[in-house]
């Protein structure tokens, strides 16, 4: 009887610390996700999470937040035309004024996956699943973008199973997104 | 012998008159090849110094010209919506940088700035890299009291969200000569310059070939007329030889081989050449010790700005100051310096360089200057820091001579901040406690602070000591001392982080502070409080708030000194650790450089940083040479990390470091004070969510003091933050999804149901939950060690609600 009392809150409390946990590290194991925007868990609807756009979230947060979602589009949009050492220095900026900016990172460890140094993209990639997690602004479109680019550097470090796994886990959350396994940078704006 | 000079004596009587003509004839032949054979000795003599002048020309000119120290530049400060203008100190870093007021409406040039009410119209000037590269924009930067509301563009009246002020030079890595020189090219240096410079030095430089006769006289006219020194003698090319080949001195010879040299730098080089030289050779001023050469450095010296900026009036300045750049110097004599600077002007005027009305707009201007900023001394420790991380291709003679520019991490505004609460702090300290003093300045009490940005590793101000000038040692870095209780956090971490699964604690987990007695090979070690007194059974949190040492020993024996040292190592200690007991209380010798790195991966949720000075090299060609990228590792769980920042948290709230409260500073703060055996060593480091900073106190001999890390390196650490917050502190300490708050009982630790007597809200991560519950039972949990003596459970008042307790299982089963 207790246990049936409890059944809601217990199902909100595992869902939302299930989509966090979820894809936390590599070899964790993976559980489906139900994700709604800004951490709040949800239905992912049959085609998928729908795609992280940074541009959605660039007016989000404090001025400085909003400062650093700035040099992450123009980073992003030199990262699109090929200008990778100036989109590094941008995301640089990005960090500069909010250091704490989990899509910084990410748009650095998407810039080092699909780079020639793929395994280099990993402290990138768990930096900003720590500050998503954090700041509580983890959505099936980020974990599914987190896992796809941890593939990535997994496979690039040799550790196949692991990335077949994140991989499979990338695609079922965002199909539209990583039917290609990849992460372009015009993707992410 | 005598009678050989007789015997002469006779044969010259004995002859005739035609004999004395052949004698003569042989004396003129005689003369004739002793003048040809002179002549041609000194034909040589001459020959040889201008094949070796000859030499000195083409080696100077077809090498590398000049030395030019490469330069350290800051990090730039980024301005936005909603950033404290008036604590990034706005005004002065315009100032700084070079530009200049102006007043009116209007478009602005480049480098000038109209303040207005709640207003600033400004002209950024373009920022110069290689693969960041930042047009000049027109902007209109609005403020509702001390804060940025808006950043337009004037021009497109576009809304902007960021803009970049150029880096500040940090200093600059001189030769033996400490010249400063920027080196340009002809085409960069504007028209007015040029003619300024040729009226005044050497109106006929297109003509002559290297020495001009009609100057020397017309010169020598003109100073009679003018009853002074209106025109000097020297052309161009002579005075770039006097400058790039010779010393001082002014003899005959000197003057001779002035004039050959420039003859010689005629004939072998283009007047386009030799003029550029000359352009970055003359010398025109002072900053500070430092000589500043060439127009381009002395555009930057007297009006902030790049040469190609300069105005007619500002070129005429320049021009002005050549034939004594400090007794023209317009800082020290304005008047002279205006007097002469109008003569020039005249000059270009008389000689139809300029027109009426250009030469009457430039007369009737005032001297502009900017404001004289010598490389300040501040961060020279942090120069050398930097130097030592480039590769090690850039040797001394390289950075000395190439002319890089290297973009650092500094914020030179927190660099100046964190100067001045070193040195007040230090002095304040000695007041306090005049035992303190010493006599010999390389005997004082000394400290360091550094200051990083934990996510990144960006070392954002450092200051290895009291003054560069007395001591060049680095104590940031080069000095190993003992951690003292900054240590402990590490004792603390390595018995919370789960292995296989199980913490050795939880923060509801209590400790002993009871007598102790461990053995070791030299004898039992007694480690005893600060206090000298044991306080029974204390929570994990007392323990480190309070810093107690024995409990904090007898932790480390649980979890083992071999797990302490391996954790605080991959935390960022790269000092060998001795593996005894007292390493707990911090026996061991590291560079507080470490412990900044150690402390961040903490404050980044256990990641850890690699420490950054610079971010690029770059060539004077515009190359980037080499660069440093964030880079980081992760070596501790986020939930961990975030357990320890909790405890630190509570340091500053309620244990040794509560005065940063009680000084008014608010906000998410976490530290830890340290001090070593009789105040050898007084720490403090402590951090916010974006800036992490370390600060050490005293004497490099080490020696007793009264001080403690509160009452030595905290003050300073305070100091240092109120003034680089402006009491502003961002961000929050965020637990990670695998920490959770529960309410338990403090007494018993136990997980607080309804009915607990007294209760405190408290962190663990997911499946380290108390395996007891307040009231039913009070028994501590000791996560994976034997239980706890028995002691008095807390007596239940009325039984939990059914509800409770089974949320409390459910979570205990999930995770």
């Amino acid at each position: 009887m207790p246990r049936r009392r409890i059944a809601p809150l217990a199902c909100l409390g595992v869902v939302s610390l299930g989509v966090a946990l979820a894809c936390a590290r590599p070899g964790r194991t993976m559980r489906p996700s139900h994700g709604a925007p800004a951490g709040q868990a949800g239905a992912i609807p049959p085609e998928g999470a729908p795609p992280l756009h940074l541009s959605d979230v660039a007016q989000e947060g404090d001025p400085a937040r909003r400062a650093s979602m700035r040099f992450v589009l123009q980073g992003l949009d030199a990262d699109a035309t090929g200008s990778t050492d100036l989109a590094a220095g941008l995301y640089q900026r990005a960090l500069q004024v909010d250091p704490s900016n989990p899509y910084a990172y990410l748009a650095l460890g998407r810039q080092r996956a699909e780079g020639p140094e793929p395994a280099r993209a990993l402290p990138y990639l768990e930096k900003a699943q720590v500050l998503f997690g954090t700041q509580k602004a983890e959505t099936p479109s980020v974990e599914a973008d987190l896992c796809g680019l941890r593939a990535l550097a997994l496979e690039a470090a040799g550790r196949s199973a692991e990335a077949e796994q994140q991989m499979a886990r990338a695609k079922a959350l965002a199909p539209e997104i990583w039917r290609d396994g990849r992460l372009d940078a015009d993707e992410l704006r | 012998m005598a009678s050989a000079i007789r015997k002469t004596a006779k044969q010259d009587e004995n002859r005739g008159p035609g004999d004395r003509r052949a004698g003569s004839s042989r004396l003129v032949l005689l003369g004739l090849l002793a003048l040809a054979l002179g002549s041609f000795v000194v034909g040589a003599k001459v020959g040889r110094q201008l094949v070796r002048l000859d030499r000195m020309v083409t080696q100077r000119f077809d090498g590398q010209r000049f030395r030019v120290p490469s330069r350290v530049l800051s990090a730039p400060t980024i301005l936005y919506p909603g950033l404290d203008w008036k604590n990034v100190d706005l005004p002065g870093a315009l100032t700084r940088l070079g530009y200049q007021p102006e007043t009116g409406s209007g478009p602005l040039l480049p480098g000038r700035y109209v303040f207005g009410k709640n207003k600033l119209h400004v002209h950024l000037r373009a920022l110069e890299h290689p693969t960041r590269p930042e047009p000049d924009r027109d902007v209109e930067i609005s403020f509702e009291e001390s804060e940025i509301s808006e950043i337009r563009d004037v021009a497109t009246g576009r809304e902007l969200g960021a803009v970049l002020l150029e880096p500040e030079l940090v200093g600059s890595y001189y030769g033996p000569d400490r010249e400063q020189r920027e080196l340009v090219r002809l085409g960069e240096v504007p028209r007015p310059l040029i003619d300024a410079i040729l009226s005044a030095e050497d109106q006929r430089f297109d003509e002559h070939h290297g020495i001009d006769p009609v100057r020397i006289v017309g010169a020598f006219l003109a100073n009679v007329r003018h009853g002074g020194v209106r025109q000097g003698g020297s052309t161009v090319t002579e005075q770039l030889a006097k400058n790039f080949f010779l010393t001082p001195e002014r003899t005959l010879k000197r003057r001779v081989r002035t004039a050959l040299l420039s003859m010689i730098m005629e004939a072998r080089y283009s007047k386009d050449e030799i003029l550029e030289c000359y352009l970055n050779e003359i010398y025109l001023g002072q900053r500070g010790a430092s000589e500043v050469h060439g127009v381009g450095e002395a555009s930057r010296l007297y009006f902030g700005k790049p040469v190609r900026e300069l105005t007619v009036s500002e070129a005429a300045l320049i021009a002005a100051v050549i034939p004594g750049p400090n007794g023209i110097s317009p800082y020290k004599n304005p008047e002279r310096a205006l007097a002469r600077r109008n003569l020039v002007l005249d000059l270009m005027h008389e000689q139809e360089r300029i027109d009426d009305a250009t030469w009457t707009a430039a007369r009737a201007e005032p001297l502009h200057l900017s404001a004289v900023t010598p490389e300040s001394s501040d961060a020279r420790y942090f120069l050398d820091t930097l130097r030592r991380q480039l590769p090690e291709v850039y040797d001394n003679e390289g950075l000395t001579s190439e002319g890089l520019k290297i973009y650092s991490t500094l914020d030179l505004r927190l660099q100046r901040i964190a100067a001045t609460a070193l040195r007040d702090g230090l002095a304040a300290l000695e007041k306090h406690f005049p035992k303190l003093r010493a006599e010999s300045p390389d005997k004082q009490l000394e400290g360091c602070l550094i200051a990083l940005r934990p996510q990144t590793g960006e070392v954002l101000a450092l200051v290895g000591g009291r003054g560069y000038a007395v001591s060049q040692f680095d104590r940031c870095v080069q000095a190993k001392r003992q951690m003292g209780s900054t240590f402990k956090p590490f004792v603390y971490i390595a018995g919370l982080e789960p292995e296989n699964g199980r913490p050795v604690i939880t923060l509801a987990s209590t400790l002993e502070d009871e007598p102790l007695s461990i053995p070791t090979p030299s004898g039992p070690w007694t480690p005893v409080n600060y206090d000298h007194q044991f306080h029974g059974v204390v929570s994990v949190r007392d323990a480190l708030e309070h810093s107690r040492n024995v409990p904090t020993a007898r932790l480390a024996q649980e979890v083992g000194i071999e797990r302490i040292a391996e954790l605080a190592q991959r935390l960022g200690i790269e000092s060998p650790l001795p593996l005894v007991p007292s390493l707990a209380l911090g026996v061991a010798d590291v560079a507080p450089i470490e412990v900044a790195r150690a402390y961040a991966t903490i404050a980044n949720g256990g990641i850890r940083p690699e420490i950054r000075t610079f971010e690029d090299v770059v060539d004077p060609q515009a190359h980037t040479l080499a660069r440093r990228e964030i880079e980081f590792q992760p070596v501790l769980d986020a939930g961990t990390s975030y357990l320890a920042t909790s405890l630190m948290e509570g340091v500053v709230e309620r244990g040794t470091a509560v005065s940063v409260r009680s000084a008014g500073l608010l906000g998410p703060i976490a530290g830890k004070t340290g001090t070593t055996d009789s105040g050898r060593d007084a720490w403090f480091v402590g951090f916010t969510p974006e800036l992490l900073v370390v600060v050490w106190v005293g004497f490099d001999e080490p020696r007793n003091t009264p001080l403690t890390g509160a009452s030595g390196a905290l003050p300073i650490w305070i100091r240092f933050m109120k003034e680089a917050t402006g009491g502003r502190i961002r961000g929050d300490f965020l637990p990670p999804p695998e920490v959770i708050t529960l309410d338990i009982d403090p007494t018993s630790g136990a997980i607080a149901m309804a009915g607990c007597p007294q209760r405190k809200s408290e962190v663990f991560l997911l499946g380290t939950l108390p395996a007891r519950e307040c009231p039913e039972g009070a028994m501590i949990e000791r996560t994976a060690q034997p239980p706890e003596p028995e002691r008095p459970a807390a007596a239940p008042t009325r039984e939990a609600k059914p509800h409770h307790r089974g949320f409390v299982d459910w979570l205990r089963r999930v995770f």
